[in-house]
């Protein structure tokens, strides 16, 4: 049961990787943790990606064991589906007023045994299999949640209770309200992440009207193990697709999206997916148009080598316009520049649109900090404190400070819980003094 | 649908890794999909704790097969992997020297979401258990 | 004989009895998931029947306030003293009810969690005796293993509340400032007499525009100020020992060879030059020197390796001084290293584009001290010659593709990107731009990798403004040869232009400038003090990139900056904030708590074949050492529990059975075999 007031030294909001990072970085040193996240079950974007590059690892494999480690940490208390509505300063620090919204599943006796789910019979796209199959109105959000609790969409419910009858424990509770509570704080971590490009963001593309151009992300949950179908294929028609082509930039790098930077991930991503579906459909022919490849991580241009070791078309090209012909597949209007900037027309079977990271969260009006040109959480000493925003006391962690990928998402999670760590050390007489009143320098150089 | 069980128990221990094998056998449950009962998990660290007398002196007590469901490629232990499959390469001859069917023993890697892999590898066991029959069988027919 | 490294185990303060195991069974229904298919009543009245067991209880859900303080009263009243319970994956509780166990007062480690929901209801919801049959089959194998469970208890290793930063650059710098901040004592040491790394030599930084040195100097006076950190300059690491939370670190200084009251003086009656690094050879600078206006510290040093004989005469005040290098060498204690040794700029091999061949060609890193060394309004000149045409080549020692670059002295060609060389190649041709509106400037390049935050405005203004971009396809270099006399600019850049059709272009240019990539410092005799591993690329490997990455395999030894691979200065403070992050989860208890499943060797039955060294993978974790048995000195093997990581290698590999690893023993594993495949009848328990 949430508590009306509980007192931590640090409030993560966010528990995607980079806050789940921050989270475990800073309650491994001792430090009393609260973690908020308004999605039920932490976890961020990692958790629905396939496997990740540049070690092909399987994405759950590295995820799940954070997500475990976050619940189970005796120095962290996790809220899911719950918001930060407000803050103040006293004195102490923050105290945030945070929103504990209804599962009207009892949390406590709800042992995520699916039978609620079972029992429910309505169906809802899924957002986490980016709407391709579908959730229960009762249902626990995925099979590896954390916390591994149902809850009940309540806006798709019909109230037949159904779900009411099937649960063993007894947990359904319709009567669940909204509980508001306050979480005092000495320092915040903002790790709230990035969202996509939206479907409809380009016209040119298609605006998200055919059927087999498709996202990344979606890309994604096709090709992952746990995904909607178990295999690749196209939506229109469930047909495996011969020919993918994969269009970057699009959503980056773009003026007439209003998004001029790079978003760092996609070509990476990109070629990691023609992988992936070389491995599953050894047959198809992949292509990816790109402006510049930008595999730039350690061990990404060897990657990108491999790639084209392995016989993935790379072609340097600015794709102008996607159509679609009578029989869906879409046709890619390219300006082909290696072959003299002459622009051309090819068939595919399916098109993935390279989406890039956008800003998701606004801090301002809660937090007080002010976000960059670019949407994303200003840092003014960009490179000396790349951690540390407007606010004192409040930190910035992962994407919530631009577009980066995953690895640099961990390392910024750690800078940011050492930031946080210095600031509640500097702040906290009653533990110990950093400043010193000395100020002799023991440097030794000897003569 | 009930699974068919033969008469006697064929029994199939599956070493599965914590880090692999074993989540990814928690991942078929959390799938609720379905497979034979004959089938019993231990947890291991690394595989490579095991010698090759183990195998050979489990398979004498009755175990018909054995799955060593290990972390392959992303196994936590540097060497744990091939030295596992280095060790269980040096059982299968003398497996053969006891009168034994090879197949009764297999070494592959399972992730922690490899649902249909896993599923794979108990039913392919299974059916090499109906043909080859139980390990006594082979065990009482060789001179060992 | 006890085991010297092992017997770091602190005695419990648990009951750790050796008395006859009292096991207590604990079926969970979890709901109706476990219950509605496996009879739980059933299973609980067949376990009773087994040795030992002397409770066997169900509940609705086990993992509930109720069904803890109910094992909680087993421990304390009924005597139990080991626990199975079967519930659902151990990887949701097995957490959970250590804490019931533990806080009965009994071991954590004398519990067995067995899946019964994931591994057994759920995928077999369709035979529900078969299903309570395996059940049944699964816990008594559970039962058998907790027959033999031994106490365990963490490894707690003291740890020293302190520190080593390896190198003296900005990410050296930033690490020992953040674990400082931490509460952590610091020692700071830099190679070379000065500290500030290649950060000082860069003038504005990418994307703010802000002065390098007006970064660099206050995180340089916040470390020489904090009396937490301690900084040796012209120091190396020449030793290592120890562990985790106890290594000793041999430390070898330098003299600087003058002091303050002599430096100046000295540095006048200084007269052999030699060339300055610190301008890329541009310059020279005097055997008695400081490495740049402002560094810290302020006393010059002497250049030793340009005095082969260790020592340095010089005429001061009519008077022969004898200054002498008499390197000191101490020890220190720390709990972990933080290694921040950077990176150096690839040199390019002779006739590589031109470099060293034709005076005109210069790297990236030389040209930016060269605009610093020519004042605002004065024209750019190269060696007197007015440039009026520049090309800059990119990817030079980075992207190299085997068989078409020639590789390093170790054979290899660094097939990786550098990551920040587009953007500052872009960033100086912005500045040129600025500075010289008329020059025309030609960019070759692959690819254009501004990726970062506020980057692609650097590459959105340099086209903008009357930059001149070519196209090149990485098997297919571009050359820089000499002009035929007569032409107007004396170097001709050859390259097949993809943004033209593929054209062979040549274009004139009076000055060449090659963005060159990183390559790790050279520190093969840290490597092998550290025992760290470099990967392919030579840059220091971290565990995994996702995982732990800024730890190495060592423990307690991290990463921090471009030690580990090519990073700009952001990406540089991250990771060594990151590092310190990790130093301070290790060091700020004062103990470092390791898992106790690590290997055992019981020394009555290992002979000291050495088969288990052989196969370990990790250092030091196990190795013969001398005992003396029976009064004789024999050869036997230790564990040193802190370098191992428990795979259980060496238990498979020992020719006696004398290792063991705790928690996971062979003889567990034969006991739960021996219950999967007992005839359940002969106990009395009801067959089929």
């Amino acid at each position: 049961m949430v508590q009306e007031k509980i007192r931590v030294d640090t409030l993560v909001v966010g528990g995607g990787i980079a806050g789940m990072q921050s989270a475990l970085d800073l309650a491994d040193q001792g430090y009393q943790v609260a973690l908020v996240e308004r999605d039920p079950s932490i976890g961020g974007k990692m958790i629905q990606l396939s496997k990740v590059f540049p070690t092909l690892d399987c994405c759950s494999c590295i995820t799940t064991p954070k997500m475990s480690a976050v619940a189970h940490h005796e120095n962290i208390q996790l809220f899911t589906y719950c918001e930060i509505q407000a803050i103040e300063e006293n004195d102490q620090g923050f105290v945030s007023n945070a929103l504990q919204k209804p599962r009207y599943v009892d949390v406590d006796t709800c042992t995520g045994c699916r039978q609620c789910e079972y029992a429910c019979p309505i169906d809802v796209p899924h957002p986490f299999d980016r709407y391709l199959g579908a959730h229960r109105a009762a249902y626990v959000p995925f099979s590896t949640a954390v916390p591994q609790k149902a809850l009940i969409d309540m806006e798709n419910c019909i109230l037949c209770g159904k779900c009411q009858r099937g649960c063993p424990a007894n947990s359904i509770d319709f009567t669940q309200k909204e509980q508001p509570f306050e979480i005092e704080s000495r320092a915040i971590i903002l790790a709230t992440g990035f969202e996509i490009t939206p479907p409809d963001a380009k016209k040119e593309y298609g605006a998200g009207q055919f059927h087999n151009v498709v996202d990344a992300l979606v890309m994604e949950r096709l090709l992952a193990p746990t995904g909607p179908y178990g295999h690749v294929l196209r939506p229109s028609d469930g047909k495996e697709p011969d020919s993918i082509a994969y269009v970057q930039c699009a959503g980056s790098r773009d003026k007439t999206l209003g998004v001029e930077y790079c978003s760092r991930v996609c070509c990476m991503y990109a070629i990691k997916q023609a992988m992936l579906i070389s491995g599953a459909l050894p047959l198809a022919d992949i292509t990816i148009y790109y402006m510049d490849i930008r595999t730039f991580g350690k061990g990404y241009d060897q990657f990108y080598q491999t790639a084209q070791a392995m016989g993935i078309e790379f072609v340097k090209g600015k794709v102008a316009r996607i159509n679609e012909d009578e029989n869906q597949n879409p046709v890619v209007r390219v300006e082909m520049i290696d072959e003299g900037s002459k622009v051309v027309e090819r068939m595919h079977d399916m098109v993935v649109l390279s989406v890039g990271m956008l800003p998701c969260y606004d801090p301002q009006p809660i937090f007080g900090v002010r976000s960059a040109e670019d949407g994303f959480v200003l840092t003014p000493s960009i490179n000396m404190a790349p951690c540390v925003t407007e606010h004192p006391g409040i930190f910035v962690s992962g994407t919530a400070a631009g577009p980066m990928d995953i690895v640099d998402s961990i390392v910024l999670a750690g800078a940011a819980s050492a930031e946080a760590a210095a600031y509640l050390e500097a702040n906290d007489g009653n533990r110990r003094s950093v400043k010193s009143t000395t100020n002799a320098a023991r440097v030794t150089a000897h003569a | 649908m009930a699974t068919e069980q033969p008469s006697e128990e064929l029994k199939i221990l599956i070493l599965a890794t914590l880090s692999g094998g074993y989540a990814g056998a928690d991942s078929v449950g959390q799938l609720h999909a379905d497979y034979a009962t004959n089938t019993y998990i231990l947890p291991v660290e690394c595989p490579a704790l095991f010698p090759k007398e183990f195998y050979l002196r489990t398979f004498k007590k009755g175990i018909d097969g054995i799955i060593i469901m290990y972390s392959g490629t992303d196994c936590p232990y540097k060497g744990g992997a091939e030295r596992t499959a280095e060790i269980i390469n040096e059982t299968y001859p003398l497996m053969k020297e006891r009168g034994m069917d090879t197949r009764r023993l297999r070494l592959v890697a399972i992730c922690t979401v490899c649902t249909q892999p896993f599923l794979k590898e108990v039913t392919q066991m299974n059916n090499v258990l109906q043909e080859i029959g139980p390990v006594r069988q082979e065990l009482s027919v060789s001179q060992d | 004989m006890p085991d010297k490294e092992t017997s770091k185990l602190e005695p419990s303060q648990m009951k750790t009895d050796t008395e006859e195991p009292r096991i207590g069974v604990y079926t969970c229904y979890c709901g109706g998931n476990i219950g509605f298919v496996i009879d739980c009543e059933r299973v609980a009245d067949e376990l009773g029947k087994l040795p030992n067991v002397v409770v066997t209880r169900t509940d609705m859900s086990m993992c509930s306030d109720v069904g803890q303080t109910m094992i909680e009263e087993d421990i304390r009243e009924h005597g139990v003293n080991r626990v199975v319970i079967g519930a659902c994956a151990p990887s949701l509780h097995e957490q959970t009810f250590r804490g019931t166990v533990s806080r009965a007062g009994l071991n954590p480690y004398f519990y067995h969690h067995v899946g019964i929901r994931e591994q057994d209801s759920w995928v077999h919801s369709h035979d529900h005796e078969g299903a309570t049959k395996k059940a049944i089959r699964l816990m008594s194998a559970g039962i058998a293993k907790a027959r033999l469970l031994e106490p365990l208890e963490p490894i707690k290793l003291s740890a020293e509340k302190h520190a080593l930063v390896i190198g003296g650059g900005v990410a050296g710098l930033r690490s020992a400032w953040d674990l400082s901040r931490r509460g952590l004592k610091v020692t700071l040491v830099e190679k070379s007499p000065f500290l500030g790394g290649h950060m000082a030599q860069l003038e504005k930084t990418f994307p703010s525009g802000e002065e390098a040195g007006g970064l660099l100097g206050p995180l340089i006076a916040n470390v020489v100020s904090d009396p937490n950190i301690t900084v040796h300059t012209y120091s190396e690491v020449t030793g290592v020992r120890g562990y985790v939370g106890d290594f000793h670190i041999q430390i070898t200084q330098q003299s600087r060879g003058v002091d303050d009251t002599l430096g100046e003086a000295a540095m006048q009656a200084c007269k052999t030059e030699v060339q300055d690094e610190f301008n890329y050879g541009l310059t020279n600078r005097k055997l008695v020197y400081k490495a740049y206006p402002g560094c810290y510290p302020s006393t010059p040093a002497v250049d030793w390796d340009h005095c082969p004989d260790g020592y340095l005469e010089l005429e001061i005040d009519g008077r022969q001084i004898k200054l002498e290098n008499q390197p000191k060498t101490f020890d220190i204690n720390t709990g972990a290293v933080v290694v921040a040794t950077g990176f150096q700029p690839y040199t390019p091999l002779k006739g590589e584009y031109g470099y060293l061949e034709h005076p005109e060609v210069l790297t990236l890193p030389q040209f930016i001290r060269l605009l610093t060394l020519i004042p605002e309004g004065k024209e750019l000149q190269l060696n007197g010659h007015r440039v009026h045409n520049i090309g800059f080549v990119h990817c030079v020692g980075s992207r190299q593709i085997e068989g078409i670059h020639e590789a390093q002295e170790d054979g290899q060609v660094n097939n990786y990107c550098s990551r920040v060389c587009c953007t500052a190649t872009l960033q100086a041709i912005n500045e040129l731009r600025q500075r010289y509106p008329d020059l025309n400037i030609v960019d070759i390049y692959e690819d254009i990798r501004t990726y970062g935050r506020g980057h692609e405005e650097y590459y959105a203004e340099a086209s903008a403004n009357q930059v001149l971009f070519m196209r090149f396809h990485g098997e297919e270099p571009a050359e820089v040869v000499r002009a035929t006399d007569g032409d107007k600019s004396p170097l001709l850049i050859r390259v097949k232009d993809y943004l033209t059709w593929g054209e062979e272009i040549e274009v004139p240019v009076d000055m060449v400038v090659l963005a060159v990539g990183m390559m790790p410092t050279s520190i093969e005799d840290l490597i092998r003090l550290l025992k760290v591993s470099p990967g392919t690329d030579r840059f220091l490997l971290e565990v995994h990139p996702k995982l732990r990455p800024v730890e190495t395999a060592v423990p307690g030894v991290v990463l921090a900056g471009t030690a580990q691979g090519p990073m700009n200065i952001k990406e540089s403070i991250a990771a060594a904030s990151a590092a310190a992050s990790k130093v301070a989860v290790l060091l700020s208890r004062g103990k470092v708590e390791l898992e106790p499943f690590v290997a055992h060797v019981d020394h009555e039955l290992c002979t000291g074949s050495g088969e288990c060294v052989e196969v370990c993978a990790y250092e030091d974790a196990i190795s013969l050492k001398p005992v003396s048995m029976d009064g004789k000195e024999v050869e036997k093997a230790l564990v040193t529990s802190a370098n191992c990581v428990g795979c259980g290698v060496c238990v498979s590999a020992c020719p006696n059975l004398a290792i063991d690893l705790q928690g996971w023993t062979l003889k567990q594993y034969d006991a739960m075999v021996d219950a999967l495949v007992m005839d359940m009848s002969a106990i009395g328990v009801k067959h089929e």
